[in-house]
């Protein structure tokens, strides 16, 4: 089942990049133009979408419950970190991420934050400091 | 007489103090990034090369670095397929098979010991290939026009994970899904802004590191999150510190015949070092296995996929450097930091940077012996890593992606572009569709669509400039036979195998 959803969506992704490639205009002087080698890759991923859907495989094990829950509040946890990175400032946004994601691995509070407190120090200095690669120090408010 | 000169040449550039102790450290790095278990050559040269970015390393050195991670690699696999059944990256899978049997039957030094020996014998074999090949090739390549190298490209898409592949067809889509991100961004030769939905940030395309850290760091981190609470795995206790010379060498000429066989199997497109390790080990199988001893411990059991998968690493740096085609996912890798540091690989690499190449080549003659020793007397430094807790490992490895990421273009949009590669990886690894194909699309799209163009601008718009020439025709011959075979062998009843990937 997942295979037939799988493939019913890139067939559609395909269908929508060949038929978007169309609006691209050719230009003089070059036989081929923009549009040319996208149309040229919407065609076969198109039959390929449609032969997953035909000749679907057995379906994945997706996890359920609690695994679940972790994997998508890492995902957040991730999507957080990447926008609040320049707003908190590297050594602060990097101690909470890995507080949380060392919780959502399995270890205690306790340890986690200990590991966090270590591993955000250890990087800004190495980075920072060390390889001269510039990282936001601060949170913004205090700069 | 003239490779000696070359090579000569090459150990020049290789023993400067830079290269040489990037090179040892790249060997060190590489055998840690192998043995722990999560992260694979490719996360593991892939997240290390913002480091060769910010050291403002010179493309030679850098290459040399992570080539040696890539050969440390190969090497620390194996370390915690023995210790813990539980292979350190892909390629190691078969090591497990007789690796971890003997080690509980109180062995393991043993085991650790043919398995450097074979490693070091691969290695070796491989790079010795390298020496003579790659220039052999990168001289025919030079006859090589556009609509050839449009030709490579299609054979090296259809080949991709060759006849091993579970289901070709969603192998083969997973390259097109690479070339079609490919696209995305300004077209280069007329600038018309393809697939970027409006935003700015998209005119520039993906950038293929960015994608790379994203499919397989962060991926690994959710796959890592289903079996948390699982518990920790056992290690058994390592045995006697120094294994005695015979012990070594128990593994005889399983050790050569693995590395021809994995030499072949690297040099292919696409196939890499797990496709090596498992056609060594089935062909070691198939030749001396008739006590029926495989599976529980045999010498030649282990030595055969470790010789193979070192020697397939050296076998897939050789289409990387002349071809610009990756043999295997962790050249795919460096494929995209040459690109990135404005080097294109290719036949004519040879001719003008010399000393790229031959130091290269030469520093990998000085990695291997220098491998051999850490993996013999200092194993018991490295299977002391092993029971560091991935709560610890795994969060680090997170923030050093993300820190290479941000190091490349200061944006947090390039932050966000890689965690939702991050989720594709995951989401398409549960589908059975590997990531390998995906990234060698992404990374050879563009140029495949110039060699398209600029033949057909050759030809002034007539098609049949692709299929004018012997070469290409040959090498259309080749693709039609081969995805033939892959077709006809799906087509038997399928298998639950796992994808050979590398």
């Amino acid at each position: 089942m997942t295979d037939r959803i799988v493939g019913l969506f890139l067939l559609a992704i395909s269908i929508w990049y060949g038929v978007t490639a169309g609006d691209y205009e050719a230009s003089f002087g070059d036989p081929l133009g923009p549009a040319a080698f996208p149309i040229m890759l919407s065609v076969p991923a198109a039959m390929l979408s449609l032969a997953v859907f035909a000749r679907p495989d057995a379906n994945p094990a997706w996890v359920t419950g609690t695994p679940m829950l972790r994997q998508f509040a890492a995902i957040a946890l991730l999507l957080s970190y990447a926008g609040f990175l320049e707003v908190l400032g590297f050594p602060l946004a990097t101690f909470i991420a890995v507080a949380l994601l060392g919780r959502l691995l399995g270890s205690t509070w306790f340890k986690s934050t200990i590991s966090a407190a270590v591993t955000s120090t250890f990087l800004f200095v190495t980075f920072d400091k060390l390889l001269g690669l510039p990282l936001p120090p601060f949170p913004n408010f205090m700069s | 007489m003239e490779m000696v000169s070359a090579l000569a040449q090459g150990f020049a550039v290789a023993i400067t103090p830079t290269n040489l102790i990037l090179a040892l450290f790249g060997c060190f790095a590489g055998t840690l990034i192998g043995a722990l278990p999560g992260l694979g050559p490719v996360n593991g040269v892939a997240i290390l090369i913002p480091l060769a970015f910010s050291l403002g390393l010179e493309p030679t050195s850098a290459l040399i670095m992570l080539s040696c991670i890539y050969y440390g690699c190969m090497y620390g696999g194996r370390i915690s397929s023995i210790m813990l059944n539980i292979p350190g990256d892909e390629p190691a899978i078969m090591t497990t098979l007789d690796g971890y049997p003997m080690a509980k039957a109180g062995r393991a030094s043993e085991a650790l010991a043919i398995s450097a020996v074979a490693s070091f014998v691969g290695a070796t074999f491989g790079t010795i290939g390298l020496t003579l090949f790659a220039p052999l090739l990168a001289k025919a390549a030079i006859y090589f026009g556009p609509a050839d190298y449009f030709a490579l490209y299609v054979m090296a898409f259809a080949t991709i994970g060759g006849v091993t592949s579970v289901n070709p067809f969603k192998t083969l889509l997973a390259a097109f899904l690479g070339l079609m991100i490919a696209t995305v961004g300004l077209d280069p030769a007329t600038g018309t802004a393809r697939y970027t939905l409006g935003s700015f940030h998209l005119y520039d395309g993906f950038d293929p590191i960015v994608a790379i850290v994203g499919l397989f760091a962060i991926s690994e981190v959710l796959v890592y999150l289903e079996r948390v609470h699982e518990g920790g795995a056992r290690m058994v206790p390592l045995g006697r510190a120094m294994p005695r010379l015979k012990d070594m060498m128990a593994g005889g000429w399983a050790n050569l015949r693995g590395s021809v066989v994995g030499f072949i199997c690297g040099i292919l497109p696409g196939a890499g070092a797990s496709l090596g390790a498992f056609m060594s080990y089935i062909f070691e199988k198939r030749w001396s296995a008739r006590d029926g001893r495989f599976g529980s411990g045999d010498p030649r059991g282990i030595a055969a996929p470790e010789a193979g998968n070192n020697a397939a690493s050296g076998g897939a740096l050789i289409p990387m450097l002349t071809l610009g085609i990756p043999g295997s996912g962790t050249t795919a890798v460096m494929l995209a930091l040459l690109i990135s540091l404005n080097v294109q690989p290719g036949p004519l690499l040879f001719a003008r940077q010399p000393d790229m190449v031959w130091g290269l080549i030469a520093a990998l003659y000085l990695a291997n012996i220098a491998l051999l020793f850490m993996n013999i007397p200092m194993i018991g430094l490295f299977t002391r890593m092993l029971s560091l807790p991935q709560w610890i490992l795994m969060p680090f490895v997170v923030m050093v992606s993300f820190l290479g990421v941000y190091s490349i273009s200061h944006s947090s949009f390039d932050l966000f572009v890689m965690v939702g590669f991050g989720v594709m990886g995951y989401v398409l690894r549960m589908l059975g569709i590997a990531l390998v194909p995906v990234v060698l699309g992404l990374l050879l799209g563009a140029d495949m669509e110039n060699n398209l163009r600029r033949a057909l601008s050759i030809s002034t718009g007539d098609f049949q400039i692709l299929v004018s020439s012997p070469i290409a025709l040959t090498l259309y011959a080749v693709t039609a036979a081969m995805l033939a075979l892959a077709f006809v062998l799906s087509l038997r009843p399928p298998k639950n195998d796992a994808a050979v990937t590398d």
